[in-house]
Protein backbone atom coordinates (compact mmCIF):
# COMPACT_ATOMS: atom_id res chain seq x y z
CA UNK A 1 0.00 0.00 0.00
CA UNK A 2 2.62 2.28 0.79
CA UNK A 3 4.74 1.48 -2.54
CA UNK A 4 1.72 2.06 -4.43
CA UNK A 5 1.62 5.60 -2.28
CA UNK A 6 5.07 6.15 -2.96
CA UNK A 7 4.10 5.03 -6.89
CA UNK A 8 1.29 7.34 -6.83
CA UNK A 9 3.17 10.30 -5.12
CA UNK A 10 6.23 9.82 -7.96
CA UNK A 11 4.12 10.12 -10.80
CA UNK A 12 1.13 12.13 -9.83
CA UNK A 13 1.69 14.62 -13.02
CA UNK A 14 0.89 11.28 -15.30
CA UNK A 15 -2.04 10.83 -13.46
CA UNK A 16 -3.01 13.87 -13.52
CA UNK A 17 -2.46 14.56 -17.37
CA UNK A 18 -4.60 11.42 -18.10
CA UNK A 19 -7.78 12.49 -15.65
CA UNK A 20 -7.43 16.19 -17.87
CA UNK A 21 -7.06 14.56 -21.25
CA UNK A 22 -10.10 12.42 -20.18
CA UNK A 23 -12.33 15.34 -19.16
CA UNK A 24 -11.24 16.63 -22.43
CA UNK A 25 -12.29 13.77 -24.52
CA UNK A 26 -15.26 13.37 -22.52
CA UNK A 27 -16.30 16.90 -23.58
CA UNK A 28 -15.15 16.46 -26.93
CA UNK A 29 -17.41 13.55 -28.10
CA UNK A 30 -20.58 14.60 -25.62
CA UNK A 31 -20.63 18.06 -26.81
CA UNK A 32 -19.44 18.47 -30.53
CA UNK A 33 -21.64 16.60 -32.70
CA UNK A 34 -19.17 15.53 -35.41
CA UNK A 35 -16.85 14.36 -32.80
CA UNK A 36 -19.25 12.30 -31.17
CA UNK A 37 -20.79 10.76 -34.66
CA UNK A 38 -16.57 9.79 -34.98
CA UNK A 39 -16.43 8.12 -31.71
CA UNK A 40 -19.35 6.47 -31.97
CA UNK A 41 -18.99 5.28 -35.59
CA UNK A 42 -15.33 3.67 -34.35
CA UNK A 43 -16.63 2.86 -31.27
CA UNK A 44 -18.83 0.13 -32.96
CA UNK A 45 -16.45 -0.35 -35.89
CA UNK A 46 -13.93 -1.48 -32.65
CA UNK A 47 -16.49 -3.12 -30.69
CA UNK A 48 -17.51 -5.33 -33.64
CA UNK A 49 -13.84 -5.92 -34.71
CA UNK A 50 -13.15 -7.30 -30.88
CA UNK A 51 -16.42 -9.08 -31.17
CA UNK A 52 -15.61 -11.31 -34.33
CA UNK A 53 -12.03 -11.96 -32.18
CA UNK A 54 -13.72 -13.22 -29.47
CA UNK A 55 -15.96 -15.24 -31.99
CA UNK A 56 -12.64 -16.59 -33.55
CA UNK A 57 -11.47 -17.64 -30.50
CA UNK A 58 -14.47 -18.98 -29.30
CA UNK A 59 -14.75 -21.26 -32.31
CA UNK A 60 -10.98 -22.04 -31.69
CA UNK A 61 -11.42 -23.31 -28.47
CA UNK A 62 -14.45 -25.57 -29.37
CA UNK A 63 -12.56 -26.70 -32.47
CA UNK A 64 -11.99 -30.32 -30.31
CA UNK A 65 -15.32 -31.03 -29.76
CA UNK A 66 -15.80 -30.53 -33.40
CA UNK A 67 -13.51 -32.45 -34.65
CA UNK A 68 -15.05 -35.04 -32.15
CA UNK A 69 -18.59 -34.74 -33.65
CA UNK A 70 -17.15 -35.04 -37.16
CA UNK A 71 -15.38 -38.04 -36.41
CA UNK A 72 -18.05 -39.56 -35.07
CA UNK A 73 -20.56 -38.46 -37.91
CA UNK A 74 -18.01 -39.63 -40.90
CA UNK A 75 -18.00 -43.39 -38.59
CA UNK A 76 -21.95 -42.90 -39.50
CA UNK A 77 -21.78 -42.25 -43.44
CA UNK A 78 -19.22 -44.17 -43.90
CA UNK A 79 -21.75 -47.18 -42.36
CA UNK A 80 -24.39 -45.79 -44.43
CA UNK A 81 -22.28 -45.59 -47.59
CA UNK A 82 -21.15 -49.77 -46.89
CA UNK A 83 -25.08 -50.02 -46.37
CA UNK A 84 -25.99 -48.29 -49.80
CA UNK A 85 -23.04 -49.40 -51.66
CA UNK A 86 -24.86 -53.30 -50.73
CA UNK A 87 -27.83 -52.66 -51.51
CA UNK A 88 -26.90 -51.49 -54.72
CA UNK A 89 -25.00 -54.34 -55.62
CA UNK A 90 -27.71 -56.40 -54.61
CA UNK A 91 -30.05 -54.75 -57.04
CA UNK A 92 -27.67 -53.86 -60.18
CA UNK A 93 -25.60 -57.11 -60.35
CA UNK A 94 -26.47 -59.48 -63.12
CA UNK A 95 -28.18 -62.62 -61.83
CA UNK A 96 -26.97 -66.14 -62.52
CA UNK A 97 -28.76 -68.51 -64.34
CA UNK A 98 -29.37 -70.59 -61.29
CA UNK A 99 -31.08 -66.97 -59.98
CA UNK A 100 -32.95 -66.76 -63.16
CA UNK A 101 -34.28 -70.22 -63.39
CA UNK A 102 -35.16 -69.76 -59.41
CA UNK A 103 -37.05 -66.54 -60.09
CA UNK A 104 -38.87 -68.28 -63.00
CA UNK A 105 -39.89 -71.32 -60.43
CA UNK A 106 -41.05 -69.39 -57.82
CA UNK A 107 -43.06 -66.54 -60.30
CA UNK A 108 -46.54 -67.77 -58.86
CA UNK A 109 -45.42 -67.57 -55.01
CA UNK A 110 -45.71 -64.98 -52.59
CA UNK A 111 -42.52 -64.06 -51.58
CA UNK A 112 -41.30 -62.59 -48.31
CA UNK A 113 -37.99 -61.12 -48.33
CA UNK A 114 -35.66 -61.09 -44.66
CA UNK A 115 -32.58 -60.16 -43.30
CA UNK A 116 -30.11 -62.65 -41.63
CA UNK A 117 -29.91 -61.68 -37.95
CA UNK A 118 -27.59 -64.19 -36.51
CA UNK A 119 -26.62 -67.73 -38.04
CA UNK A 120 -24.31 -70.49 -36.98
CA UNK A 121 -22.37 -73.33 -38.98
CA UNK A 122 -20.44 -74.62 -36.69
CA UNK A 123 -22.51 -76.85 -34.35
CA UNK A 124 -24.45 -79.98 -35.30
CA UNK A 125 -27.90 -78.17 -35.21
CA UNK A 126 -27.27 -74.68 -36.57
CA UNK A 127 -30.36 -72.05 -36.64
CA UNK A 128 -30.92 -69.13 -38.45
CA UNK A 129 -32.39 -65.98 -37.15
CA UNK A 130 -34.28 -63.94 -39.65
CA UNK A 131 -35.76 -60.26 -39.27
CA UNK A 132 -39.30 -61.01 -40.59
CA UNK A 133 -42.40 -63.13 -38.21
CA UNK A 134 -45.65 -63.18 -37.40
CA UNK A 135 -46.53 -59.86 -38.38
CA UNK A 136 -45.03 -60.44 -41.90
CA UNK A 137 -47.68 -63.43 -42.31
CA UNK A 138 -44.46 -65.63 -41.74
CA UNK A 139 -45.84 -69.07 -40.48
CA UNK A 140 -43.70 -72.49 -39.28
CA UNK A 141 -43.02 -75.03 -41.98
CA UNK A 142 -42.56 -72.23 -44.79
CA UNK A 143 -39.71 -72.90 -46.88
CA UNK A 144 -37.05 -70.27 -47.08
CA UNK A 145 -34.94 -69.82 -50.29
CA UNK A 146 -32.02 -67.30 -51.81
CA UNK A 147 -30.87 -66.61 -54.69
CA UNK A 148 -28.71 -69.45 -54.63
CA UNK A 149 -30.54 -72.46 -53.74
CA UNK A 150 -32.72 -73.59 -50.93
CA UNK A 151 -31.77 -72.30 -47.40
CA UNK A 152 -34.16 -74.44 -44.97
CA UNK A 153 -37.49 -74.43 -42.92
CA UNK A 154 -39.39 -72.16 -40.69
CA UNK A 155 -39.27 -73.66 -37.07
CA UNK A 156 -40.60 -71.05 -34.66
CA UNK A 157 -42.15 -67.58 -35.31
CA UNK A 158 -42.45 -64.79 -33.12
CA UNK A 159 -43.99 -61.73 -33.94
CA UNK A 160 -41.14 -60.14 -35.38
CA UNK A 161 -38.71 -63.01 -35.80
CA UNK A 162 -38.50 -66.48 -36.38
CA UNK A 163 -36.05 -69.04 -36.39
CA UNK A 164 -35.07 -70.81 -39.24
CA UNK A 165 -33.96 -74.61 -39.65
CA UNK A 166 -31.16 -74.48 -42.38
CA UNK A 167 -29.91 -77.94 -43.76
CA UNK A 168 -27.38 -77.64 -41.77
CA UNK A 169 -29.04 -79.00 -38.64
CA UNK A 170 -29.10 -83.12 -38.68
CA UNK A 171 -32.88 -82.72 -38.26
CA UNK A 172 -32.99 -81.41 -41.40
CA UNK A 173 -34.90 -83.37 -44.21
CA UNK A 174 -35.95 -82.41 -47.47
CA UNK A 175 -37.17 -84.32 -50.45
CA UNK A 176 -35.47 -83.58 -53.23
CA UNK A 177 -34.75 -85.08 -56.84
CA UNK A 178 -32.40 -85.79 -59.63
CA UNK A 179 -33.17 -83.04 -62.70
CA UNK A 180 -32.25 -84.91 -65.18
CA UNK A 181 -34.10 -88.54 -64.37
CA UNK A 182 -36.38 -87.41 -61.73
CA UNK A 183 -35.20 -89.99 -59.29
CA UNK A 184 -35.91 -88.33 -55.88
CA UNK A 185 -34.73 -88.98 -51.96
CA UNK A 186 -34.20 -87.44 -48.64
CA UNK A 187 -31.85 -84.49 -48.09
CA UNK A 188 -30.02 -84.92 -44.90
CA UNK A 189 -26.95 -83.17 -42.98
CA UNK A 190 -24.14 -85.40 -41.59
CA UNK A 191 -22.97 -82.50 -39.45
CA UNK A 192 -19.30 -81.78 -41.34
CA UNK A 193 -18.99 -79.91 -43.68
CA UNK A 194 -20.88 -76.83 -44.26
CA UNK A 195 -21.19 -77.09 -48.06
CA UNK A 196 -21.94 -80.24 -48.36
CA UNK A 197 -24.77 -82.57 -47.43
CA UNK A 198 -26.17 -86.32 -48.26
CA UNK A 199 -29.44 -87.56 -50.60
CA UNK A 200 -30.39 -91.07 -49.15
CA UNK A 201 -32.47 -93.36 -50.34
CA UNK A 202 -31.43 -92.93 -54.36
CA UNK A 203 -32.70 -96.72 -55.80
CA UNK A 204 -29.52 -99.02 -56.93
CA UNK A 205 -30.98 -99.06 -60.69
CA UNK A 206 -30.97 -94.82 -61.34
CA UNK A 207 -28.96 -93.55 -63.49
CA UNK A 208 -26.76 -90.16 -62.92
CA UNK A 209 -23.14 -88.95 -63.00
CA UNK A 210 -21.25 -86.94 -60.80
CA UNK A 211 -22.43 -82.80 -61.17
CA UNK A 212 -25.94 -83.78 -61.87
CA UNK A 213 -27.92 -81.22 -60.43
CA UNK A 214 -30.45 -81.78 -57.58
CA UNK A 215 -33.41 -79.19 -57.06
CA UNK A 216 -36.61 -79.88 -54.64
CA UNK A 217 -38.97 -82.48 -55.73
CA UNK A 218 -42.50 -80.59 -55.25
CA UNK A 219 -43.90 -83.50 -52.83
CA UNK A 220 -44.52 -81.49 -50.08
CA UNK A 221 -46.18 -78.34 -49.74
CA UNK A 222 -43.04 -76.31 -48.46
CA UNK A 223 -41.06 -75.90 -51.43
CA UNK A 224 -41.97 -75.57 -55.14
CA UNK A 225 -40.51 -78.54 -58.16
CA UNK A 226 -37.49 -77.53 -59.21
CA UNK A 227 -35.33 -75.12 -56.69
CA UNK A 228 -31.79 -75.42 -56.62
CA UNK A 229 -30.67 -77.49 -53.93
CA UNK A 230 -26.78 -78.57 -55.62
CA UNK A 231 -24.64 -81.11 -57.45
CA UNK A 232 -23.78 -84.38 -57.37
CA UNK A 233 -20.37 -84.24 -56.09
CA UNK A 234 -19.67 -88.01 -54.88
CA UNK A 235 -21.48 -91.69 -55.06
CA UNK A 236 -21.44 -93.77 -52.08
CA UNK A 237 -23.21 -96.80 -51.03
CA UNK A 238 -26.00 -96.85 -48.45
CA UNK A 239 -25.25 -98.30 -45.25
CA UNK A 240 -27.46 -101.14 -46.16
CA UNK A 241 -26.42 -101.95 -49.56
CA UNK A 242 -29.81 -101.37 -51.06
CA UNK A 243 -29.90 -97.64 -52.35
CA UNK A 244 -27.36 -94.84 -53.05
CA UNK A 245 -25.94 -92.38 -50.69
CA UNK A 246 -25.09 -89.09 -53.13
CA UNK A 247 -23.14 -86.59 -51.34
CA UNK A 248 -24.30 -82.85 -52.85
CA UNK A 249 -22.37 -79.88 -52.87
CA UNK A 250 -24.77 -77.30 -51.54
CA UNK A 251 -25.66 -74.04 -53.70
CA UNK A 252 -25.37 -72.13 -51.21
CA UNK A 253 -22.25 -70.89 -48.85
CA UNK A 254 -24.23 -70.18 -45.40
CA UNK A 255 -20.84 -69.08 -44.17
CA UNK A 256 -21.89 -65.30 -46.56
CA UNK A 257 -25.42 -65.41 -46.74
CA UNK A 258 -27.07 -62.72 -45.66
CA UNK A 259 -30.25 -62.24 -47.57
CA UNK A 260 -33.11 -64.79 -48.18
CA UNK A 261 -37.10 -65.39 -48.94
CA UNK A 262 -40.04 -66.89 -47.24
CA UNK A 263 -42.31 -69.07 -49.30
CA UNK A 264 -45.74 -67.96 -48.71
CA UNK A 265 -48.07 -70.82 -50.24
CA UNK A 266 -51.95 -70.04 -50.13
CA UNK A 267 -52.85 -73.49 -50.19
CA UNK A 268 -50.27 -74.81 -47.60
CA UNK A 269 -52.42 -74.75 -44.20
CA UNK A 270 -55.06 -76.38 -46.55
CA UNK A 271 -53.05 -79.14 -47.73
CA UNK A 272 -52.30 -79.58 -44.04
CA UNK A 273 -55.20 -80.12 -43.18
CA UNK A 274 -56.04 -82.61 -45.53
CA UNK A 275 -52.57 -84.42 -44.89
CA UNK A 276 -53.36 -84.34 -41.00
CA UNK A 277 -57.44 -85.51 -42.03
CA UNK A 278 -55.85 -88.57 -43.61
CA UNK A 279 -53.50 -89.60 -41.51
CA UNK A 280 -56.21 -89.41 -38.83
CA UNK A 281 -58.62 -91.69 -41.00
CA UNK A 282 -55.77 -94.46 -41.89
CA UNK A 283 -54.71 -94.76 -37.87
CA UNK A 284 -58.01 -95.44 -36.84
CA UNK A 285 -58.35 -98.23 -39.62
CA UNK A 286 -55.68 -100.10 -38.09
CA UNK B 1 1.26 34.04 -4.74
CA UNK B 2 -1.92 35.79 -5.17
CA UNK B 3 -0.45 38.67 -6.91
CA UNK B 4 0.78 35.54 -9.18
CA UNK B 5 -2.88 33.90 -9.78
CA UNK B 6 -3.72 37.26 -10.08
CA UNK B 7 -1.48 38.24 -13.06
CA UNK B 8 -2.02 34.97 -14.78
CA UNK B 9 -5.87 35.11 -13.98
CA UNK B 10 -6.02 38.82 -16.11
CA UNK B 11 -3.63 37.05 -18.86
CA UNK B 12 -6.37 34.08 -19.22
CA UNK B 13 -9.05 36.74 -19.42
CA UNK B 14 -7.30 39.13 -22.07
CA UNK B 15 -6.47 36.23 -23.98
CA UNK B 16 -9.48 34.36 -24.41
CA UNK B 17 -11.07 38.03 -25.17
CA UNK B 18 -8.89 38.16 -27.71
CA UNK B 19 -9.49 34.59 -28.78
CA UNK B 20 -12.71 35.24 -28.96
CA UNK B 21 -13.09 38.40 -30.44
CA UNK B 22 -10.23 38.53 -32.63
CA UNK B 23 -8.84 35.24 -33.43
CA UNK B 24 -11.44 33.00 -33.88
CA UNK B 25 -12.27 34.86 -37.29
CA UNK B 26 -9.19 34.97 -38.44
CA UNK B 27 -9.02 32.29 -41.33
CA UNK B 28 -5.88 33.06 -43.69
CA UNK B 29 -5.98 31.17 -46.95
CA UNK B 30 -9.29 28.90 -45.52
CA UNK B 31 -6.29 27.58 -43.45
CA UNK B 32 -4.59 29.49 -40.69
CA UNK B 33 -6.20 30.37 -37.85
CA UNK B 34 -3.89 31.83 -34.61
CA UNK B 35 -4.46 30.26 -31.66
CA UNK B 36 -2.25 32.66 -29.56
CA UNK B 37 -3.84 31.82 -25.99
CA UNK B 38 -1.02 29.59 -25.86
CA UNK B 39 1.43 32.05 -25.08
CA UNK B 40 -0.04 31.68 -21.17
CA UNK B 41 2.39 28.74 -21.54
CA UNK B 42 4.78 30.42 -22.09
CA UNK B 43 4.46 33.22 -19.48
CA UNK B 44 5.42 30.36 -16.93
CA UNK B 45 8.83 30.74 -15.23
CA UNK B 46 11.25 27.94 -14.55
CA UNK B 47 10.56 25.74 -11.82
CA UNK B 48 6.75 25.78 -12.21
CA UNK B 49 5.34 22.45 -10.98
CA UNK B 50 3.46 20.88 -13.50
CA UNK B 51 0.16 19.99 -12.38
CA UNK B 52 -0.18 24.05 -11.88
CA UNK B 53 0.79 24.24 -15.57
CA UNK B 54 -1.44 21.72 -16.36
CA UNK B 55 -4.46 23.48 -14.05
CA UNK B 56 -4.40 26.41 -15.65
CA UNK B 57 -3.67 25.07 -19.13
CA UNK B 58 -6.27 23.31 -18.64
CA UNK B 59 -9.04 26.39 -17.35
CA UNK B 60 -7.92 28.29 -20.64
CA UNK B 61 -8.53 26.04 -22.79
CA UNK B 62 -11.62 25.02 -20.91
CA UNK B 63 -12.70 29.12 -21.73
CA UNK B 64 -11.70 29.45 -24.93
CA UNK B 65 -13.77 26.00 -25.70
CA UNK B 66 -16.95 27.68 -23.94
CA UNK B 67 -16.89 31.21 -26.15
CA UNK B 68 -15.55 29.27 -29.47
CA UNK B 69 -18.18 26.16 -28.87
CA UNK B 70 -15.59 23.79 -28.88
CA UNK B 71 -15.85 21.98 -25.56
CA UNK B 72 -12.45 19.79 -25.23
CA UNK B 73 -10.61 20.55 -27.88
CA UNK B 74 -8.85 23.82 -26.80
CA UNK B 75 -8.42 22.26 -23.08
CA UNK B 76 -7.33 18.91 -24.24
CA UNK B 77 -4.05 20.95 -26.19
CA UNK B 78 -3.31 23.37 -23.92
CA UNK B 79 -3.36 20.43 -20.92
CA UNK B 80 -0.74 18.68 -23.60
CA UNK B 81 1.29 21.69 -24.12
CA UNK B 82 1.18 22.32 -20.49
CA UNK B 83 2.30 19.06 -19.23
CA UNK B 84 5.95 19.32 -21.74
CA UNK B 85 6.50 23.27 -20.86
CA UNK B 86 8.66 23.04 -17.36
CA UNK B 87 10.55 20.55 -18.35
CA UNK B 88 10.95 21.46 -21.96
CA UNK B 89 12.18 25.00 -20.21
CA UNK B 90 14.41 23.28 -17.72
CA UNK B 91 15.93 21.83 -20.74
CA UNK B 92 16.92 25.06 -22.89
CA UNK B 93 17.37 27.31 -20.01
CA UNK B 94 21.26 28.79 -19.51
CA UNK B 95 23.02 26.57 -17.47
CA UNK B 96 23.48 29.95 -14.83
CA UNK B 97 19.77 31.08 -14.87
CA UNK B 98 17.88 31.62 -11.41
CA UNK B 99 15.15 29.33 -10.21
CA UNK B 100 12.34 31.06 -10.88
CA UNK B 101 14.02 32.68 -14.16
CA UNK B 102 10.96 33.94 -16.68
CA UNK B 103 11.51 32.70 -19.94
CA UNK B 104 12.35 35.63 -22.36
CA UNK B 105 14.41 36.56 -25.26
CA UNK B 106 16.50 38.45 -22.71
CA UNK B 107 16.50 35.65 -20.53
CA UNK B 108 17.44 32.50 -22.59
CA UNK B 109 18.75 34.48 -26.08
CA UNK B 110 16.32 35.38 -28.61
CA UNK B 111 16.80 31.88 -30.78
CA UNK B 112 16.78 29.65 -28.09
CA UNK B 113 13.25 31.54 -26.84
CA UNK B 114 12.27 31.23 -30.69
CA UNK B 115 12.92 27.28 -30.22
CA UNK B 116 11.39 26.80 -26.90
CA UNK B 117 8.23 28.83 -27.94
CA UNK B 118 8.00 27.14 -31.63
CA UNK B 119 7.84 23.68 -29.41
CA UNK B 120 5.51 24.17 -27.14
CA UNK B 121 3.45 26.00 -29.77
CA UNK B 122 4.02 22.97 -32.10
CA UNK B 123 2.75 20.72 -29.76
CA UNK B 124 0.06 22.88 -28.73
CA UNK B 125 -0.89 23.40 -32.85
CA UNK B 126 -0.50 19.46 -33.60
CA UNK B 127 -2.42 18.30 -30.44
CA UNK B 128 -5.70 21.38 -31.19
CA UNK B 129 -6.00 19.88 -34.96
CA UNK B 130 -5.83 16.24 -34.22
CA UNK B 131 -8.82 16.96 -31.55
CA UNK B 132 -10.57 19.26 -33.67
CA UNK B 133 -10.47 17.35 -37.40
CA UNK B 134 -10.85 13.89 -34.99
CA UNK B 135 -9.91 11.21 -38.37
CA UNK B 136 -6.88 10.75 -40.42
CA UNK B 137 -8.58 11.11 -44.17
CA UNK B 138 -7.65 14.62 -44.72
CA UNK B 139 -4.10 14.46 -43.78
CA UNK B 140 -2.84 17.25 -46.54
CA UNK B 141 -5.54 20.03 -45.86
CA UNK B 142 -4.86 18.68 -41.85
CA UNK B 143 -1.45 19.34 -42.10
CA UNK B 144 -1.34 22.87 -44.16
CA UNK B 145 -3.60 24.26 -41.21
CA UNK B 146 -1.83 22.74 -38.81
CA UNK B 147 1.61 24.19 -39.82
CA UNK B 148 0.11 27.38 -41.41
CA UNK B 149 -1.77 28.21 -37.91
CA UNK B 150 1.47 27.20 -36.18
CA UNK B 151 3.75 29.80 -37.40
CA UNK B 152 0.89 32.85 -37.48
CA UNK B 153 0.70 31.11 -33.67
CA UNK B 154 4.07 31.50 -33.16
CA UNK B 155 4.69 34.76 -34.73
CA UNK B 156 1.73 36.25 -32.42
CA UNK B 157 3.25 34.99 -29.37
CA UNK B 158 6.59 36.02 -30.14
CA UNK B 159 4.97 39.88 -31.00
CA UNK B 160 3.22 39.34 -27.44
CA UNK B 161 6.53 38.33 -25.97
CA UNK B 162 8.31 41.79 -27.54
CA UNK B 163 5.54 44.22 -26.39
CA UNK B 164 5.55 42.85 -22.94
CA UNK B 165 9.18 42.59 -22.57
CA UNK B 166 8.80 46.60 -23.38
Amino acid sequence: MRALLEFIAKYYHWFMLVALEVVSIVMLVSFNRYQGSVWVTTANAALARINAWEHQATQFIHLGQANADLALRNIILEQNIAFLSQQLDSLTHDSTITERLQAERTAGFDMVHAKIVTSSVMRRDNLLTINVGSADGVKPEMGVICGTGVVGIIHTTSEHFSIVMPLLNSHSSISCRLRKTGYFGFLRWDGKSPFFAILDDIPRHARFRLGDIVETSGFTSVFPRGIFVGKVAAIENSDDGLSYKLRIHLGIDFTRMQDVSVIRQAFQPEVHELESQADSTFAQTH
Amino acid sequence: MLQTILQRSLWVVVLVAAQMIVFNHIHLWGYATPLPFVYLLLLFPMGTQRWTAMLWGFVCGLMVDIVSLTPGVASGAMTLAAFIQPPLLQLMAPKDALEDMQASPKAMGLWVYVRYAAMVTAVFTLAYFLLAVFNFFHIRDVAIACVTSWLLTLVLCLLFESVRSK
